[in-house]
């Protein structure tokens, strides 16, 4: 009776391997609110060398606004980028290229652990040629999804970065 | 030989000498089995002496306190020490898969005859055991090696026998698991390798030949995570074997991708050699070139294999090493309670050439009971699981090989699982005997004791002739 109690456990055991999708959420429901005094563009996965951008949230989201539900397959520790319309507090990097000597922006972001140092950057890129010019205000952080509904709101702390937090 | 008898009881208690002599034997009540026919003396597998050693660690472990165990397993899945798998490690894993394939199929063509089966399915409870690394960040799911691997073989004559073979891997990364539908999210990698081909024995000469095809098929690549691939590439691959060299080749168009020759040198009991002895400790060698590009120009490389008895056929070591360049690649320290190798324990290093220095090697084990393995770091699922390391990864597997006369041995064991042997000949005439008897009426007697014959059928008097006869013959 022993062995046939720890076979029906392994039993159970082989049979939660795929019925792990009944309790594991394999996508996430993300709703952002924007309680900034500022306009959110939007909501983007990038990777971690800044090469590819994936779009999450779509919507423009006004201050005190919030966006529609954008469901994707982020479960896991994701870069994430909001872009900001343009920021108000003093507490921004500017990002700066100039003509001809194009490559990849430096990114001198700092990590939202670091209290106190902006983490907003204003990428400015005047373009020559074929390039285009780039203007982007925006912050990036590293977020946790943990899959499921989850709502995500955004706001500017005292010292005037960007604070993100899961409700 | 119209029936067999296979005992699961061991040591039987036969009594060898009877009072009619040594011949004579009384059989025990036991268990049948109905195995397929192999020869007069009736081997049996002594699966009750593996079963025990099972219930023995088994034992061993709760002596330990399951409880304990459990608790270090639960730790040890989650999330504390694994690492997620880089997403190179998924795209570029077509070549191992194939080569472990190739690998598997010369072990079973040493033999080329009787059968194996291998099956086998990975288990991971935890979405964050295995997680995904990604260049967006790290993914939640689960990586996972579902393979079977099946040969059989026909006699055609005395000498000659024909065999197919299949092996099919289907491995990859999934945001659920599954047995047999994936999810196919946005972020899986599922990719498959099928190895089939025939092969031909001729057992006086001992030697094999063998060829056939390997598809490796991408089921599934999600978007921007992975670099473009062909989504389905067709190899061919050839084997021939004299004794106990061996050359193994597979090839992509016109171009090799591996090229392999074997040299067996242990002397193995499973196909007529020694059982024991200093031959027994000849070193078994195998050098494989491997294709390899980097940038446009070739990179070929070669990995020799040395695998060594250190101990009657139960304790082995396994070093392999890389030419030109790379140096040592992995040494395992291999024990098999039984040289049938059905249950065994290993302990392994590898060296995973990302960092310097003894930082670079990763030590890990594993355990393997005929049907569960449990493996931490092990250099085998290093490289045939994604460079999965830190956690532990419990796979439901069997493998069995079968010679044709009916013994049984695990993936490349030098000897077959313990049998056996009963004395149970069949006597024609003896059953005959017995059986005539039953049939046999008791002769009834008189009472002056006569004996009594009553006549059955029809019979025919035959009175006009001088010697009356009696005749039951049908009479016509």
């Amino acid at each position: 009776m022993k062995y046939l109690r720890l076979f029906l456990c392994l039993v159970a055991l082989a049979l939660t391997a795929c019925m792990s999708h009944l309790f594991v959420d394999t996508t996430t429901r993300l709703q952002l609110e924007n309680k900034t005094d500022v306009t959110i563009l939007g909501l983007d996965v990038v990777s971690e060398d800044g090469s590819s951008v994936r779009p999450w949230i779509r919507d423009t989201i006004e201050p005190g606004e919030k966006s529609r539900v954008f469901e994707e397959d982020w479960v896991g520790t994701f870069r994430v980028r909001v872009r900001f319309d343009k920021w108000n507090a003093g507490a921004l990097v500017s990002i700066a290229k100039a003509c001809g000597t194009y490559s990849r922006p430096n990114r001198v972001y700092n990590t939202l652990a670091k209290q106190g140092e902006p983490n907003v950057f204003e990428k400015n890129i005047s373009g020559c040629g074929s390039e285009e010019n780039v203007h982007m205000v925006y912050t990036e952080t590293d977020l946790e999804f943990e899959g499921g509904s989850q709502y995500l709101v955004v706001s500017q702390d005292s010292t005037g970065n960007v604070a993100f937090k899961f409700k | 030989m119209l029936r067999f008898e296979h005992s699961l009881i061991p040591q039987t208690p036969y009594p060898i000498t009877s009072p009619k002599g040594p011949k004579a034997r009384v059989h025990t009540p036991k268990l049948y089995w109905i195995l397929p026919p192999c020869s007069r003396q009736d081997d049996v597998p002594k699966f009750y002496q593996l079963s025990s050693k099972i219930s023995f660690t088994i034992l061993l472990f709760m002596k330990i306190g399951l409880n304990k165990i459990l608790l270090l397993l639960a730790l040890a899945t989650g999330v504390a020490f694994a690492d997620p798998i880089p997403a190179e490690a998924l795209t570029q894993g077509g070549l191992p898969m194939r080569d472990r394939q190739l690998r598997d199929i010369g072990l079973v063509l040493r033999g080329g005859r009787g059968g194996f089966i291998d099956i086998g399915y990975t288990y991971t409870p935890s979405s964050e055991q295995l997680q995904l690394k990604s260049q967006y960040g790290v993914h939640n799911g689960y990586a996972f090696r579902h393979h079977y691997g099946v040969f059989g073989s026909w006699v055609l004559d005395p000498v000659s026998h024909f065999g197919f073979l299949t092996w099919f891997d289907r491995t990859g990364w999934d945001s659920q698991d599954f047995f047999f539908f994936p999810h196919y999210g946005d972020f899986a990698h599922i990719s498959s390798a099928l190895t089939w081909g025939f092969s031909y024995t001729n057992s006086k000469y001992d030697a094999t030949v063998a060829l056939g095809l390997q598809h490796q098929n991408l089921e599934k690549a999600g978007w921007r995570a992975y670099p473009h691939e062909s989504d389905s590439l067709l190899f061919y691959w050839a084997h021939a074997r004299f004794k106990n060299v061996s050359f193994q080749g597979s090839f992509y168009r016109n171009t090799f991708q591996t090229l392999r020759i074997s040299l067996e040198l242990e002397s193995r009991e499973l196909y007529g050699g020694a059982g024991n002895g200093i031959m027994t400790y000849l070193p078994n060698l195998s050098a494989t070139i491997y294709r390899r590009k980097t940038g446009d120009d070739d990179d070929n490389f070669i990995r020799l294999n040395w695998e060594q008895n250190l101990y009657k056929q139960i304790l082995y070591a396994d070093v392999s090493y890389d030419f030109p360049d790379d140096g040592f690649r992995s040494a395992a320290l291999k024990y098999y309670p039984d040289p049938s190798r059905m249950i065994g324990f290993e302990a392994s290093c590898l060296r995973r050439h990302e960092r310097s220095g003894a930082k670079d090697l990763l030590w890990g084990g594993a355990i393997d009971l005929l049907f569960l393995r449990f493996a931490y770091n092990s250099a085998f699922d290093y490289e045939n699981m994604f460079h999965a390391k830190g956690t532990f990864i419990v796979e439901f597997k069997f493998n069995i090989g079968s010679t044709p006369d009916g013994k049984f041995f695990g993936r490349g064991a030098p000897k077959a699982a313990p049998m056996e042997t009963t004395q149970s000949q069949f006597d024609m005439k003896k059953f005959m005997k017995s059986h005539a008897d039953q049939n046999m009426e008791t002769p009834t007697r008189d009472s002056e004791g006569r004996k009594v014959l009553h006549a059955k059928g029809i019979r025919y008097e035959n009175e006009g002739a001088a010697t009356a006869t009696t005749s039951n013959e049908g009479g016509y």
